[in-house]
């Protein structure tokens, strides 16, 4: 187990040294003049040159991008030439907040669905599957934005029983803040949702079709036992899955409801910066996404491992 | 990190079945037909087999007319294919503002209402469903193509060519989707073209491994056999019999892109990276008039339902191909 962990942590290392390359090359080759695109077409060709010089991007692309990565390890960021203030602890705040409404939502969702799908596979091509199938697939495929608007609209504007903005005032007490939450996470559940519950609900359908079912059946194992004991747990894997597969689209979501609710994460920062053409910015934000894309997918290959002794043991 | 297939994609109880061109006797024939056709002069059965072809398609066609799932879908998306063609002969024109009118409430004038600038809020909604319908089918077909081709070409050599090309998609996908297109797209600035081009670019990986994997499951087959003993050269081999032969699978993923296609587009636009104004391209109305949510929910709102519409009808679309393909 130990060894498979080590083996998956090594071979991301050449993925994300690609995906630097990728965003490295993007944000600083694709736009040409790097000091003249944050200096805007007024300047003179001197300033853009000095402005070039003293960011170093004169120097051949292969030594840019090695410091800026070497930068990135150490851990200097540097500073966003935008805004005037270091990129570290902004990204990292940012990504911080990011992860409590992610966290959030996905605490919520996950059992919810799990628990959906089961039902639904329990009870497999009885009205209440298809409904719980076509209703909660329908939610996932609606851009969160849409739900988004419309949930704002229905809860905030109409009803009045949420808030508006997504942070509460300063000073309020920490628990207050998910009361603030619940309206943008509703349309990241909904993301997640659909995905989910069909899978587990195709697992379902699947694990009652086997043999130890119905053995476990027969030898009069209660009906409670048999759905907890053997049916959720070998659910479980293809569920897991495509949890861990639906982090990308989990943290486009997050840009989008970010913007939409004004809420100071990672996906509001990244989308702020691409539009301002703030690049370090940029850059190690989407860096730090892809390192957390990609831990998110590690960490559900070793649910799934643990869940599953065949790969345990075959890893 | 496989994706999953569309929500309402093919019943992954079937997933077993994935491999379903295989396992399908009417698929076997389907191949034994391609070989048949090519010696048709010889075998004189040509005739027969065309026909068989004709009544397999007809059986489809018949079936997807009987699906409600599909049909209602269709529906849906032919809806607002026939607005984006025609709305501007129907409806008051979508740019046209009136000052003295604006954020008025919907009333018999003005059905949907009026935006912050007087502009009619039903002609813009009917009119945005424009940019998407060019978008999403656009790049949904330059993915398929490339996609198609890196799949065709992976699977059927195998080997190092497998492998190099496979890794090196693999590298497209390191990033959430959403966050690299925003990535080229800040820094390319923003087009239909650019945008079609990266939506497309982005979502091949996921058709040529779809791709791949059909023609793994077809290389091993007779008719690919005969091809290469009666000395066919390798690319008419992959695209003229396997190609025609995994037809069905590319058409459901190409409705699985394309719902994922409007889904991308539409938030790109909301996000700031699509057409900018005074398009009425939904996702950029929801943008700017959502400052008007309070006041004037309706600028807001039937753009919002018009684009829930079409990404569900599209994937009705998706869950009707797949379910009358798969059985």
């Amino acid at each position: 187990m130990l060894r498979l962990i080590g083996r998956r942590l090594l071979l991301m290392v050449p993925t994300l040294i690609l995906a630097s390359v990728l965003i490295f090359a993007l944000a600083e080759v694709l736009p040409g003049d790097v000091g003249r695109s944050i200096l805007g077409i007024y300047a003179t060709q001197e300033q853009v040159d000095f402005l070039n010089h003293q960011l170093g991007a004169d120097r051949p692309l292969v030594v840019r991008w090695a410091s800026w990565a070497g930068n990135f390890v150490t851990g200097d960021w540097g500073e966003s030439p935008v805004q005037k203030i270091p990129v570290r602890p902004t990204v990292m705040k940012a990504l911080g907040n990011s992860l409590v409404l992610a966290g959030f939502a996905l605490v919520i969702i996950v059992p919810l669905s799990i628990l959906l799908g089961v039902f639904a596979g329990l009870r497999r091509d009885s009205l209440l599957d298809r409904g719980i199938t076509i209703s909660t697939l329908s939610m996932t495929v609606i851009p969160e934005f849409v739900s988004g608007v419309v949930l704002l609209y229905v809860f905030a504007v109409w009803l009045k029983w949420l808030p508006v903005t997504a942070l509460p005032p300063e000073g309020a007490p920490f628990y207050e803040r998910f009361y603030y939450l619940i309206l943008p996470a509703i349309p990241l559940m909904f993301l997640e949702l659909g995905y989910i519950a069909r899978m587990a609900r195709v697992g379902t359908v699947q694990v009652l079709a086997m043999p130890y079912i119905r053995t476990a059946v027969l030898k009069g194992l209660p009906r409670r036992r048999v759905i907890f004991g053997h049916v959720l747990r070998n659910a479980m894997v293809p569920t897991v899955t495509v949890i861990g597969s639906q982090v990308g689209w989990l943290i486009g979501g997050l840009a989008v409801i970010e913007t939409l609710f004004v809420y100071p994460g990672i996906g509001k920062l990244m989308v702020d910066a691409a539009l301002a053409h703030d690049l370090p910015m940029l850059e190690a934000s989407v860096l730090m996404v892809a390192i957390i894309y990609m831990l998110a997918n590690l960490l559900a290959d070793i649910v799934v491992a643990l869940l599953n002794p065949r790969i345990r043991m075959g890893g | 990190m496989d994706e999953p297939r569309s929500p309402f994609g093919p019943d992954p109880d079937l997933a077993e079945e994935a491999s379903w061109v295989d396992a399908d006797p009417e698929m076997l024939e389907l191949g034994a037909e391609a070989v048949a056709d090519r010696e048709a002069e010889v075998l004189q059965a040509d005739g027969a087999a065309a026909l068989e072809q004709r009544r397999q398609r007809r059986y489809l066609v018949r079936a997807l007319l009987r699906s409600p799932t599909f049909m209602t879908g269709a529906v849906i998306v032919l809806f607002w294919v026939f607005m984006a063609l025609f709305s501007t002969y129907i409806t008051q024109s979508p740019t046209a503002q009136d000052a003295a009118a604006a954020l008025k409430p919907p009333s018999a004038a003005h059905l949907f209402g009026t935006d912050e600038l007087g502009r009619d809020v039903l002609a813009r909604t009917m009119a945005g469903a424009r940019t998407v319908l060019i978008i999403a089918p656009l790049s949904t077909m330059l993915a398929l193509l490339w996609g198609s081709m890196i799949g065709l070409v992976a699977g059927f050599y195998r080997g190092y060519t497998d492998e190099v090309m496979m890794r090196l998609i693999d590298v497209l996908l390191a990033l959430p989707i959403i966050i690299t297109s925003i990535l080229v797209l800040s820094l390319l600035g923003t087009g239909l073209t650019i945008i079609i081009i990266t939506i497309g670019a982005l979502f091949t990986p996921v058709v040529s491994r779809t791709v791949r994997s059909a023609v793994i499951g077809e290389r091993e087959r007779e008719y690919v056999m005969a091809a290469r003993l009666r000395g066919e050269r390798s690319p008419f081999v992959m695209a003229r019999e396997i190609l025609p032969n995994i037809t069905q699978p590319l058409i459901v993923e190409a409705t699985i892109r394309l719902g994922y296609a409007v889904f991308t587009a539409a938030t790109l636009s909301f996000l700031g990276f699509g057409l900018g104004p005074p398009s009425p391209d939904w996702g950029l109305t929801i943008s700017t008039e959502r400052i008007y949510l309070q006041i004037a929910p309706w600028t807001v709102l039937f753009a919002a339902f018009a684009l829930a519409t079409l990404v569900v009808g599209v994937n009705l679309i998706t869950d009707g191909l797949s379910r009358v393909f798969s059985k």
